[in-house]
């Protein structure tokens, strides 16, 4: 193998890298929102609408790098299919980092309120459904493992499931005043902020599949939908 | 200029029609356009050294095929076979058939020469005579006797399809020598139309010219598609990506017992597959550079 072609797939192992260290970050905002969200930590929200930006910036300096291969390398088969991929799933882990910003500055709209104790217990779990997708996902595009990446299409029903339960908790919440909307609707907002993640999460999936075999074969979540 | 219909080069009424069981294998989806050449079992020796052995191919009818591998692979020997230029190399044994419209193309009682007219040939470096650019392209009529009734029309006419009459229309009489090498090239294919051929093979047609000249050729080959069948012999991967149709990848193999290497074909595919989600992983690991 050329010098030339050596430094490229150097180059790409140290995409493929990144993008799992984009996931990584993208988990932290999970976990750093949701923390700051059920605490009304307001100095904790004002750290992950911070830490975004390492997410943005590293989203950008990766689409540069893969444009930059596919002018110098023109590259074909696996390793196109494999740009191609990043190219999509950076913007779909990025949106996660967006979406937690959201669930986080929640807390500021909430504030000083106290979440009901069951609906508390709901977002954890959303927290902890969101992070184990976008896990999953993570490790289905590191490993090329068609078969997990497959099995996010079930546990997107999970959240989903997740989501209906908060509703129901939120309409049962007695003696609706203009505290207590306040209260369901950012509550409503935030379930649905969590759901999308999982969309996100799903949607790499999917493009994992593609990128190991060249088609997609199950159905692509709509993130936006 | 409209295609010459397809005709047999001669009757050859004992030649027995492909049938399903030996049918070489076609890429998916491609059933509508008719087969110009089909190989079975083609094998090509020089001297005791095999080239290429077992090819089973199609070249269909309309489409532009790339045969891509690396040096050594015999994708320009295969070309060679398909109009009979190994016949000028000595100790060059070809086995197996080629069916050309459904005939033998090598049967005892075809012409070679009539099968060089119907199938031209554009090499990498462009090789105009030193003659005039008008003389270049009717060089080919006049040596076959072909029936014309205006030299220069036709000229004209070979010029316009091969993109370059524009730029030489003013100076017919000037040396061919004297353009640049993508006017060359272009000449050489003008040169090629000009016997109205039916199929043209081109051997790294691009490789001595510069992007801007390789381009125009690129253009060239698509615009020509409508009026002839291509087959292209590149060793630029993403050439081939962006003008054939249909791309066999060749490889060299290595015989075990005596260490020697001949050619063989592993995928043949639509090529918008095969360089995006090749089947084999031979041509996965050469199209991405991890080996060749």
């Amino acid at each position: 193998m050329t010098e030339t072609r050596r430094v490229f797939h150097e180059e790409l192992d140290a995409i493929r890298s990144d993008v799992i260290r984009l996931g990584a970050l993208a988990g932290e905002a999970i976990e750093a929102a949701t923390n700051a969200l059920l605490a009304a930590d307001l100095a904790a929200v004002e750290k992950v609408v911070a830490n975004d930006r390492v997410l943005d910036d590293l989203t950008h300096d990766m689409e540069q790098r893969t444009c930059l291969l596919l002018a110098q390398q023109q590259p074909m088969a696996a390793d196109l299919r494999m740009l191609v991929t990043v190219l999509r799933v950076i913007h779909e882990i990025e949106r996660i980092g967006d979406l937690m910003i959201k669930v986080a500055k929640a807390a500021r709209r909430l504030y000083p309120h106290e979440i009901d104790p069951k609906i508390r217990g709901l977002i954890d779990r959303m927290r902890d459904q969101a992070a184990a997708q976008l896990r999953l996902a993570i490790e289905a595009f590191a490993d090329r493992d068609v078969a997990r990446a497959a099995a996010l299409v079930d546990m997107d029903d999970v959240m989903d499931e997740l989501q209906k339960e908060l509703f129901q908790a939120i309409f049962s919440v007695r003696s609706p005043d203009d505290s207590t909307l306040q209260l369901a609707v950012q509550m409503a907002l935030v379930g649905r902020f969590y759901e999308r993640a999982g969309d996100h999460a799903a949607n790499v999936a999917d493009r994992v599949q593609f990128m190991v075999t060249g088609h997609f074969s199950f159905e692509p979540s709509n993130a936006d939908g | 200029m409209s295609n010459i219909p397809p005709t047999p080069l001669a009757p050859r009424p004992t030649v027995a029609p492909a049938t399903e069981a030996d049918a070489a294998p076609s890429p998916e989806a491609d059933t509508d356009s008719p087969p110009v050449f089909e190989t079975k079992q083609l094998s090509v020796s020089y001297g005791s050294a095999l080239a290429v052995a077992d090819i089973n191919m199609y070249i269909r009818r309309g489409q532009i095929t790339a045969l891509i591998g690396p040096s050594g692979c015999g994708k320009s020997t295969l070309l060679r076979c398909f109009n009979r230029m190994n016949d000028l190399i000595p100790d060059a044994r070809v086995e197996g058939t080629i069916l050309y419209e459904g005939l033998d193309l090598y049967g005892d009682d075809v012409d070679p020469i009539e099968v060089r007219r119907r199938i031209g040939m554009v090499f990498q470096k462009p090789n105009p005579f030193p003659k005039s650019i008008y003389d270049n392209v009717a060089y080919g009529p006049r040596v076959l006797k072909m029936k014309v009734d205006r030299m220069d029309d036709l000229v004209e006419q070979a010029l316009r399809r091969a993109a370059l009459w524009d730029e030489v229309s003013g100076k017919l009489k000037k040396s061919a020598v004297a353009l640049s090498g993508g006017q060359q090239q272009r000449l050489c294919i003008a040169r090629a139309i000009a016997v109205q051929p039916d199929v043209i093979l081109m051997d790294e047609p691009c490789s001595a010219l510069d992007p801007i000249a390789t381009a125009r050729i690129e253009d060239l080959m698509v615009e020509l598609k409508q009026d002839y069948t291509i087959v292209i012999v590149t060793h630029n991967m993403q050439q081939a990506a962006r003008v054939s149709d249909i791309t066999a990848f060749l490889t060299a193999a290595v015989n075990e017992a005596t260490g020697e290497r001949h050619g063989e074909l592993v995928e043949f595919a639509k090529t918008a597959t095969l360089f995006t989600a090749p089947a084999d992983e031979r041509t996965e690991a050469y199209i991405t550079g991890r080996f060749g």
